[in-house]
C-alpha cells in the first residue's frame, strides 16, 4: 500500500505571507493576533508530537540505525560488536550469492509487475461491461488480494504438489514446481501475480467507471473502431492511474518477503532467494545484526532509488498534462 | 450499443476459475480424509471430515494464535487511530510548523523496506525486554499503519467545511473538543474504512511477527500457519483448515465490509 | 536461535534449570555463556564411559559443558533380501554399491525402485551428507589451524560424488529436495534398495506391519578413495546445566543421574540410542536390538560434526552453495569457491 507518491497531492505550506513579520513586530497592533499563532502553533505541536515521536523511534530512527549498524560487526550471541567500516559491503559487492538473489529480485519484480499490470487492465476492461454479478466478481478479487501472505503460500504449495497438486492434474503433468531449479520462480512469480493483480483490476476498474458514456458514445459515432477508441481515449485516461499502481506495486514487490519465504524459502539451491530473503536469513539465522542489516540497506537504497525515478517520471508527465 | 465483445467474456470466465477454485479447493481439502489426499484423482473425496479441523483446535498452536491476532489487530488498530486522527486534524486545520517536509517524511516512510528496519527494531524489542509479548508486536504494526492513517485522515478531514469549525469555536468549543464533536463524526466513514485496512494489516502482517515472537504466546496466525508442524509428511489437510480459519476476519471484511474498504483502497490514489 | 537469544541472552531467570542440547549447539552456548562449566562437578574420567564422539561434542575450549544423553550415527542401510537374491555382498565401496544398483535395478525391473537414496535437501541434514562426503574424500570442513576447506581439490571431488549419485542414475532426482522423514520412508515401504540415514530409524523398520521387516541390513558408510575411512556423522543430544539456574547444584546432579547408566538403560528401552558403550553388549538391550553390537562398531568409528561455536553459522552458509551443487546449478569448483568466501568471512567476524 501507498507510496511517495501521496506527496504531491497533499503538500500545502502552512504559513501565509506577512505571518512572521507580524510575529517578529512587538509594536504591531496584530498582537493579540500574533498570540493567537503562537497558541496555535502550541496546540498543533501538541496534536501532531505523540504520532511524530512514536514514527521517530519506530520508524525514522531504525532507519538511520540500520545504516549503522550495517558497518559493525554484531553478532549479539557471542557479544561482538565492533566497528567494521564497509567490510559488509565489500564483501557484497563481489559474492556470487548476493548477486545472484539481485538477479533473482530483479526478475521477480519486473515479471510480477508487468503481469500484474496487464492483467489488471485487461480484467478491469473485461468486468467494466459486465452487467451482472460485477461486485462479486470484485469482492472474489479483493479476497485473494486481502489474504495473509501465508495462506496464499500454503494454498499454492498444495497447488503445486508434484503429485497431488490440482495444477499438475489439470494440466496432466507431473513438473515439480518448487523443487525443479527451472520452475521455482515461475511459479512464485505466478502465486505473486495471483494475490496482486486485483489491486490493479480495482484501481483500473474505479477510473474506468469515471469515464462518461458519452465520450465513448461520441468515438462510436465518429466511426472509432474498439481498438482505436481503446488506444485514444480508454488508455490516455487510464495513465496516471496506472503510473500510479505501477509505483506502488514495484516498491512491494521490491520488498516482499512472505510469499517467498514460506513457499520456497529461497529454494531450490537460491533459485527463489530475493534480497529480502537472502537479509533475513543472514540476520535471524545466524544472528550477524551487521552484515544483514548491510543486505538491507541495499534493499532501502534500491527501493528509494525506485521511488525518486517514478516520482520524477510522474512529475514530468503531471506537467505536461 | 456495440455488442459486447466474446473476449470479454471468456476473460471474465478464466476470472472466476483462476479464483473460484483455489479457495474451493482449499476448502475441500481441509474436509478430506487424512487418507484420500495424496491419492487425486478422484478429486472429490468419499466423504467428508472434521478431523483436521479437530487436530486444529485441539493439537495446534492456532487456537492461541487467533486470539493473538485479534488482540494486536484491535490494539494496533486502536493506537494507529488515537495517535494518527490528532496530528491529522492538525495538519489538517492548524498551522503545523514545516508541515511541507513532515507530511513528506510522512509519506516518504511508508517506502521503507521492512527488511531494513527489522534488525534496529529488533535490537530495541530485545532491550526492551518486549520480545514475545504482545505490545511488540503492536507497537510495530501501529507505527507500520501510521503514516497511512495520518494521510489518509488529513485528506478526509479537509473536506470537511470550515464553517462547521468555526461555528463550534464561536460556542466556545476548545480544539480538541472540535475534532471529537464535529470532525469525528463527519469523517467517520473515512475513519472505518482506515481501521480496516490498519486491521487487515495487522492481521496479514509476518515479518515483524515471524522476528518478534518466540511462543504461542504472542505468535499470531500467519507466524503460526508458516511453523504449522510436520512431523512426519506435511499434513497438508490440517494445514488447509487452518488455512481456513486464518482467513475468516479477511473474508468477513471483504464480504461485510467491501465498500468501506474499497473507499479506504481508492482514497489513496485517485483525485476527485 | 533468535528464540533461545532472547530466553537466555538477558539475564533474566529462564524458568529451566536442564537442556537438552542437540549436539551441534554445545559450543556455541558455551562461547555465549549459557552453559554451567560442569568440570568440577565431574569425576575424572566421567566421559570416557560414552563414546569417544559423543564425548567429543560435550567438550570445548577444555572443558566440559554437558553430558552425552542420547546418541545417533550416519550409516548404510541395505535391503539384505534384495542383495541376496541376486548374489551380492553389502557394499564397501561407491564402486560396489553403483554396481549393486544397477544388477539389481536391471533385474528387478521396478521403475519405483530407486537406488541409493540419502538427504539432499537444503537444511542441516544436508551438512551432515556433506560432512561424511568430505571426510570420504580425505579432507574437512576445518582445518587443524581453523582454515575453511583447506584442501580445495577433495572438497570438489566430494561435491562432486554427491551430484554425481544423481547424474549417474543411482540415486533419483528429489533427493535433492529429500530430508530423513522423506527417505526413510521410501526405504520403509520397499521402494529403495540403499539409504542414508541415522541409528534410530531400524527401530521402524523393524516394527510390526513395516514392509521391510526382517529385510534390512545394516553397513558402515560406502568408502570413495581406497584406503580412506568413511565415517558416519553424529547426531543425538547432550544434557547441559543453565548457568542462570537458582539450583545449580540439583541440575547437575539431575543431568548426571539422566545421563548416567541406570537412567540411560531405561531409555534405551524405549526409542533412543544411549552414549554409553557399555549398553551396547547388555544382554537385555541386545535382546531387544539384535543389531546392537553393529551400531557400537559404527559408534566406535563415528566423528562428530565440527565442535566449534560458529557451527551454526557455518553450516547455514554452507548448505546453499552445496545444495546448489547437489540440484547442478553450480559446478563443484564453483561451489567449493563460493563456501569458502562465505565461510571464512562470517568466521572473521566473530574472531
Amino acid at each position: 500500500m501507498g507510496g511517495p507518491d501521496m506527496a504531491l497531492h497533499t503538500l500545502q505550506p502552512s504559513s501565509r505571507p506577512g505571518e512572521a513579520g507580524a510575529l517578529l513586530d512587538p509594536n504591531a497592533r496584530s498582537s493579540k493576533y500574533a498570540a493567537r499563532l503562537l497558541e496555535e502553533r502550541r496546540a498543533a505541536i501538541a496534536f501532531v508530537a505523540p504520532a511524530v515521536l512514536t514514527l521517530a523511534a519506530l520508524t525514522a530512527g531504525p532507519a538511520l540505525w540500520v545504516f549503522w549498524l550495517s558497518l559493525r560487526q554484531r553478532v549479539p550471541v557471542f557479544g561482538i560488536d565492533r566497528f567494521a567500516g564497509f567490510a559488509h559491503y565489500a564483501f557484497l559487492a563481489t559474492d556470487a550469492r548476493f548477486w545472484s538473489a539481485f538477479r533473482v529480485t530483479a526478475i521477480f519484480t519486473v515479471t510480477s509487475v508487468a503481469l500484474e499490470l496487464l492483467l489488471g487492465l485487461g480484467v478491469a476492461l473485461a468486468l467494466r461491461g459486465q452487467r451482472a454479478g460485477r461486485r462479486s466478481a470484485l469482492g472474489l478479487l479483493l479476497l485473494a488480494w486481502a489474504l495473509p501472505g501465508v495462506v496464499t503460500a500454503r494454498l499454492f504449495e498444495w497447488l503445486y504438489h508434484p503429485a497431488a497438486g490440482l495444477v499438475n492434474v489439470a494440466l496432466g503433468v507431473r513438473f515439480n514446481w518448487l523443487g525443479d531449479p527451472a520452475l521455482a520462480l515461475l511459479a512464485l512469480i505466478l502465486a505473486d501475480v495471483w494475490r496482486t493483480m486485483p489491486f490493479v483490476a480495482l484501481f483500473c476498474y474505479a477510473r474506468l467507471l469515471t469515464i462518461p458514456h458519452v465520450v465513448y458514445e461520441a468515438a462510436a459515432v465518429d466511426g472509432a473502431t474498439r481498438l482505436a477508441t481503446f488506444r485514444f481515449v480508454t488508455l490516455p485516461l487510464l495513465v496516471p492511474v496506472l503510473l500510479v499502481t505501477l509505483l506502488f506495486r514495484t516498491l512491494d514487490a521490491l520488498r516482499a518477503f512472505d510469499l517467498m519465504f514460506v513457499l520456497t524459502g529461497g529454494g531450490p539451491a537460491g533459485m527463489t532467494e530475493t534480497l529480502t530473503v537472502y537479509a533475513y536469513r543472514s540476520l535471524f539465522q545466524t544472528l550477524r545484526l551487521g552484515f544483514g542489516s548491510a543486505i538491507g540497506v541495499i534493499v532501502f537504497a534500491l527501493v528509494m532509488l525506485v521511488a525518486a525515478a517514478y516520482l520524477t517520471v510522474l512529475r514530468r508527465q503531471e506537467s505536461r498534462a | 450499443m456495440r455488442r459486447r465483445p466474446l473476449i470479454a467474456d471468456v476473460a471474465v470466465l478464466a476470472l472466476l476459475v483462476l479464483y473460484v477454485v483455489p479457495f474451493f479447493w482449499q476448502l475441500l481439502t481441509s474436509f478430506k480424509p487424512e487418507a484420500e489426499l495424496l491419492r487425486v484423482p478422484p478429486l472429490f473425496p468419499s466423504r467428508l471430515t472434521l478431523e483436521h479441523y479437530g487436530v486444529v483446535f485441539a493439537q495446534s498452536a492456532m487456537p492461541r494464535a487467533l486470539l493473538n491476532s485479534l488482540g494486536v489487530g484491535a490494539l494496533a488498530t486502536l493506537a494507529a487511530c488515537a495517535l494518527g486522527v490528532p496530528a491529522a486534524y492538525a495538519m489538517a486545520t492548524l498551522r503545523v510548523p514545516a508541515a511541507g517536509a513532515l507530511m513528506l517524511g510522512i509519506v516518504a516512510s511508508t517506502a521503507f523496506p521492512q527488511i531494513a528496519t527489522v534488525s534496529p527494531l529488533y535490537l530495541v524489542m530485545r532491550g526492551l525486554g518486549l520480545r514475545d509479548t504482545w505490545a511488540a508486536l503492536v507497537l510495530a504494526d501501529a507505527s507500520f499503519a501510521l503514516p497511512f492513517v495520518i494521510w489518509l485522515m488529513t485528506r478526509f478531514m479537509r473536506e470537511v467545511p470550515r464553517e462547521l469549525a468555526e461555528a463550534a469555536a464561536l460556542d466556545g468549543a476548545g480544539r480538541w473538543r472540535t475534532l471529537v464533536t464535529i470532525y469525528v463524526p463527519l469523517t467517520a466513514p473515512g475513519l472505518a474504512s482506515v481501521a480496516l485496512l490498519t486491521f487487515l494489516s495487522a492481521w496479514n502482517e509476518f515479518l515483524f511477527a515471524f522476528t518478534f515472537t518466540a511462543t504461542e504466546a504472542s505468535r499470531t496466525v500467519p507466524v503460526a500457519l508458516a511453523l504449522f508442524p510436520g512431523v512426519f509428511e506435511v499434513p497438508w489437510g490440517d494445514i488447509a483448515a487452518a488455512s481456513i480459519l486464518a482467513s475468516v476476519p479477511p473474508v468477513l471484511i471483504v464480504v461485510l465490509l467491501q465498500r468501506w474498504l474499497v473507499r479506504g483502497l481508492l482514497a489513496g490514489a485517485l483525485t476527485e | 536461535m533468535i528464540n533461545l537469544e532472547g530466553s537466555l541472552g538477558r539475564g533474566r531467570g529462564p524458568g529451566f534449570d536442564v537442556m537438552m542440547l542437540d549436539v551441534i549447539w554445545v559450543p556455541e552456548f558455551a562461547r555465549a555463556g549459557w552453559l554451567l562449566d560442569l568440570t568440577p562437578s565431574l569425576a575424572p574420567g566421567e566421559l570416557d564411559a560414552h563414546f569417544p564422539a559423543a564425548a567429543a561434542a560435550a567438550r570445548w575450549d577444555g572443558r566440559v559443558w554437558a553430558l552425552p544423553w542420547n546418541f545417533n550415527v550416519g550409516l548404510l542401510y541395505y535391503r539384505a533380501d534384495l542383495l541376496a537374491r541376486h548374489g551380492l555382498t553389502p557394499p564397501r565401496t561407491d564402486t560396489e554399491l553403483a554396481r549393486s544398483v544397477h544388477v539389481i535395478q536391471a533385474a528387478e525391473r521396478d521403475p519405483k525402485l530407486d537406488g541409493y537414496v540419502w538427504q539432499g535437501k537444503q537444511y542441516e541434514g544436508l551438512t551432515c551428507n556433506a560432512l561424511e562426503a568430505l571426510w570420504a574424500s580425505g579432507t574437512t570442513l576445518l582445518g587443524p589451524a581453523g582454515e575453511v576447506l583447506p584442501d580445495g581439490a577433495r572438497a570438489e571431488d566430494a561435491l562432486a560424488r554427491l551430484r554425481g549419485w544423481i547424474d549417474r542414475g543411482i540415486s533419483p532426482p528429489w533427493v535433492s529436495a529429500a530430508d530423513e522423514e522423506l527417505t526413510r520412508r521410501a526405504f520403509g515401504d520397499g521402494r529403495a534398495i540403499f539409504l542414508r540415514n541415522w541409528f534410530y530409524a531400524m527401530d521402524l523398520f523393524q516394527e510390526a506391519g513395516s514392509p521391510v521387516r526382517g529385510k534390512v541390513g545394516i553397513a558402515p558408510l560406502p568408502q570413495h578413495v581406497t584406503g580412506v575411512p568413511a565415517p558416519g556423522s553424529t547426531g543425538g543430544s547432550l544434557l547441559g546445566v543453565s548457568r542462570a539456574s537458582r539450583h545449580p547444584e540439583a541440575a547437575v546432579a539431575l543431568a548426571r543421574f539422566l545421563a548416567g547408566e541406570i537412567a540411560q538403560r531405561v531409555l534405551a528401552g524405549g526409542s533412543v540410542l544411549p552414549t554409553r558403550t557399555a549398553l551396547y553388549s547388555d544382554p537385555a538391550l541386545v535382546a531387544k536390538r539384535p543389531h546392537m553390537p553393529a551400531f557400537h562398531d559404527l559408534a566406535l568409528a563415528a566423528r562428530p560434526r565440527p565442535v566449534t561455536p560458529a557451527y551454526l553459522m557455518l553450516s547455514t552458509s554452507l548448505q546453499p552453495e552445496v545444495s546448489a551443487a547437489v540440484v547442478g546449478v553450480k559446478s563443484p569448483a564453483r561451489a567449493v569457491a563460493d563456501a569458502r568466501r562465505h565461510l571464512e568471512y562470517a568466521l572473521s567476524g566473530i574472531r
